[in-house]
């Protein structure tokens, strides 16, 4: 046990040095966009995976938490000097933000059944869509507006390495956070909530926890997505940002932290890949029916995603 | 006070339509415990049906009954592929219907393009009547009664008929219901075909009444429906038309008043709702 | 004499809890069979296995000679078996004679006779007749319980505790409706009120954590003090 563990923070190791390293190897522009993107979606997946995997609550409206952090930086960043000092400050206020505000639904629909969640988030985020759209004078709405990034993230290396950090951080901080006294209540809750209850945890205090958890890491990602593109619209609030979130959380695998990476990367790519398909091929514009087939393929077969599948095959060998 | 009646009409044929949405939407829910988030697939490809039956066979009826039967059969495919492999796990249920909602709405952008697709008014309902000063829009009024009347006939079936008993009585105890003889799981794939008919009619009657008709449409209804859903109360038919009726009106009234607001006047009442009753208005019976 | 129901080493699993763990009974066509026991012992698992409920994970359940363990419970009750559950799980928010309706396999001349010879044996249905189910006692809500399991011509009744939480008189009411009912009706009572299993039940199977401990006649099982002092915590 010890001995796979060890290996595990090995291989680890090298895949951080290998893509740290990645830059300086490879002069790919385009790649190492790519990749900050992926590090980006892995952010905001784990956050999901923190919510679904973790706690068993479905959120159909992550990516308001997402909106906001992005509005918040995109928003700072314009209005004031763009200085690593006023995007640190503009991740601050997004993280408060989102926090404030999945704090209120969480204590608002928590306590009901998990379709309450689902469906509250989904109309709320359907709400802040709106909001952003008709804030005319703060976000142009759709047509969105462009800005410029601290001077410090001019060089798209510098910021590819920023973002990489940043998901080393989250991803420990969160495997941290669930592997704390707190996360192992949060699984229980989830397993079983009657007997938690019985056992004197009150779940609704540990969802509404797990719910800000999520939706802060959530707001970060935000952040961190428009800075690399220097642009923020409504899109950030879209369905389809909770969408990928939850199909890299499926896909990667529920409750793994890991999966969800992996997913956004096999997201990300595939996405890359068939939209360049598109070109040839016009079905593949519609490459989202594809993803939305496999997803319920994964749902009803494959519900434990990449990683929970090898994690049990591998359970079952030793 | 024709602004007024305006404003009114306009809110209770919304209302309506929405109404046709939720009151499946709950039903199912009441019945089966499934929260069905393709449910505004369903509202999306009955307004696609209709507006093609209606170009094809140039009736509106006719058009209406193409799109109640493709709800049908919709509703038949998602109950049997979707609903049944994952029945009794609410967090799977939530997951894979909205994960068939995409591809329904995607669906309809490779049959009929991503475009916007107009859709007409049929002639004998298209203009208005005048009432004195006031002057009322044909269609909004047949919505209206239409609305109504598909309340009346599913209030009979409910109180009235044996199929209504059993479903009253599947909501309250899917046990017991069993263990009187009778098969739940087709009571069930009979609920879901009628909720997604008529939230297909529901999407039918809305094309004409929108003039255009774009594959997101179900999603943007639906999301009136859930929040519908829940302030009526899950699972009750008449706490649906009542909020759909609401929710309507103040949809209009702040449209015309306060724009911006419109829908988070919504949201405000599903808040209040949720805080002080949150078994919604009208509580099923346990 | 024949054996109408047959139980035989069920088995049966409440989640991860092993409830049943070799219950077997039978019950002989126009008797009243009594599974007695502690709270707890395992004998409403028993008829909900029966029911197809909470099926079995191991044994057999045999009705009329046939297989019916693994049935699913509709078509288990098609084959004319009615079930009282233990908290008559009455449709509130129906009314009595909606609660009639949904149990009615047809609704036709001999089933409305049959339901006004059945409201004979409990007027108390008749006046509430209109009322919702939520707004009954528990008396009345054992009766529509009873009626709604009898309003099909039955072979097998299983009645689960229809004595809990009354008080004596209604007690009575029901014994007597009952009594009736086992002239044409094959009865499995799970009872706790020991006078009440005696004065009707005609055998006895006595069911102790999970396991059939005794079966026997009643009237071997009156006689036998020391049994019911081990099982039924009597004398």
């Amino acid at each position: 046990m010890i001995a796979k563990m060890r290996g595990n923070y090995l291989l680890l190791t090298i895949i951080i040095i290998a893509l740290a390293l990645f830059p300086f190897v490879s002069d790919s522009r385009t790649l190492t966009i790519l990749l900050t993107q992926i590090f980006i979606f892995a952010i905001l997946a784990m956050s999901y995976d923190v919510l679904l995997g973790y706690t068993g609550i479905v959120s159909f409206g992550h990516a308001m938490f997402f909106g906001i952090g992005a509005y918040a930086t995109a928003i700072i960043l314009k209005k004031t000097e763009p200085t690593m000092l006023s995007f640190f400050l503009s991740i601050i206020v997004g993280m408060l933000l989102a926090g404030i505000v999945s704090f209120i639904i969480g204590l608002l629909t928590l306590r009901l059944q998990s379709h309450f969640f689902a469906m509250f988030t989904l109309a709320v985020s359907g709400l802040f869509l709106v909001a952003a759209e008709k804030s005319r004078t703060l976000t142009q709405g759709n047509d969105g507006f462009t800005f410029r990034a601290p001077e410090f993230f001019a060089d798209r290396t510098t910021f590819y390495l920023f973002v990489l950090a940043c998901l080393l951080i989250i991803f420990l901080l969160l495997r941290l956070f669930v592997h704390s006294p707190f996360g192992s209540v949060l699984i229980a809750v989830k397993e079983n909530e009657t007997r938690s209850a019985a056992l004197g945890y009150k779940a609704i205090y540990y969802k509404v926890m797990s719910s800000v958890v999520a939706g802060v890491v959530a707001s970060l990602a935000g952040s961190l997505y428009v800075v690399s593109l220097r642009f923020v619209n409504t899109s950030v609030m879209g369905i389809d940002i909770t969408l990928n979130a939850l199909l890299m959380t499926i896909i990667g695998g529920v409750g793994t932290l890991v999966g969800p990476i992996l997913g956004a990367a096999i997201i990300q790519l595939a996405q890359h890949n068939l939209s360049n398909l598109a070109k040839t091929y016009p079905i593949f514009e519609r490459w989202i029916i594809f993803f939305g087939i496999i997803y319920i393929l994964a749902v009803i077969f494959f519900p434990k995603g990449v990683v929970g599948t090898i994690r049990e095959k591998l359970g079952r060998k030793s | 006070m024709e602004l007024w009646i305006n404003l009114t009409v306009n809110g209770l044929a919304t209302g309506m339509l929405i109404f046709l949405l939720a009151s499946g939407l709950t039903l199912i829910f009441g019945l089966m415990s499934v929260l069905n988030f393709a449910h505004g697939g369903l509202f999306a490809w009955g307004a696609y049906a209709g507006v093609w039956f209606y170009t094809v066979t140039n009736s509106f009826t006719l058009a209406l009954i193409g799109a109640i039967l493709t709800g049908a059969v919709l509703g038949f495919i998602t109950e049997k592929l979707i609903i049944t492999p994952v029945y009794g796990d609410h967090v799977q249920q939530i997951l894979i219907t909205l994960g068939f909602m995409i591809v329904l709405s995607e669906m309809l952008k490779v049959v009929w393009g991503p475009n916007q697709i107009a859709a007409k008014v049929p002639p004998a309902l298209s203009g208005s009547w005048e009432f004195g000063d006031v002057l009322i829009i044909k269609y909004r009024l047949f919505i209206i009664i239409i609305g109504f009347l598909v309340f009346g006939i599913f209030q009979y079936i409910l109180k009235r008929t044996k199929i209504g008993l059993i479903v009253r009585a599947g909501v309250l105890n899917k046990e017991m219901v069993q263990a009187l003889g009778i098969n739940i799981k087709r009571v069930f794939l009979l609920v879901f075909m009628t909720g997604a008919a008529l939230a297909a009619f529901g999407g039918a009657l809305m094309a004409p009444y929108s003039g255009v008709i774009y594959a997101e449409m179900g999603m943007d209804f639906a999301i009136l429906a859930f929040i519908v859903v829940v302030i009526g109360g899950m699972g009750s038919f008449p706490g649906s038309l009542l909020a759909a009726i609401l929710v309507g009106l103040a949809g209009s009234y702040m449209a015309y008043y306060v724009p911006d607001l419109s829908l988070a006047v919504n949201m405000i009442i599903m808040v209040i709702v949720l805080i002080f009753r949150p078994q919604g208005l009208f509580q099923v019976k346990g | 004499m024949t054996t109408l129901l047959k139980a035989e080493n069920l088995h049966t699993y409440i989640g991860q809890y092993h409830i049943l763990q070799g219950v077997s009974f039978a019950a002989t066509q126009g008797e009243v069979s009594v599974l007695l026991g502690r709270n707890g012992a395992g004998k409403t698992t028993t008829l909900k296995t029966i029911m197809g409920l909470t099926p079995a994970s191991k044994g057999t359940v045999m009705f009329k000679g046939t297989e019916i363990t693994k049935k699913p419970t509709y078509e288990i009750s098609n084959l004319h078996i009615g079930y009282v559950p233990e908290d008559q799980a009455i449709f509130a928010g129906l009314t009595v004679e909606e609660n009639m309706r949904v149990a009615m396999r047809k609704e036709d001349d001999t089933t409305l006779e049959r339901q006004e010879y059945i409201l004979s044996l409990f007027p108390d249905l008749k006046k509430y007749w209109h009322k919702d189910g939520a707004f009954l006692s528990g008396g009345q809500k054992q009766m529509l319980a009873m009626a709604r399991a009898f309003i099909n011509e039955g072979e097998l009744l299983l009645i689960d505790e229809p004595s809990k939480g009354l008080a004596p008189i209604v007690i009575e009411k029901v014994m007597e409706a009952m009594t009736e009912m086992k002239k044409t009706t094959t009865i499995v009572l799970v009872e706790q009120n020991f006078l009440m299993a005696s004065k009707i039940g005609d055998t006895y199977t006595l069911i102790d954590d999970g396991k059939t401990v005794h079966t026997g006649t009643m009237e071997e099982l009156i006689a036998n003090d020391e049994l019911q002092h081990t099982y039924l915590g009597i004398g």
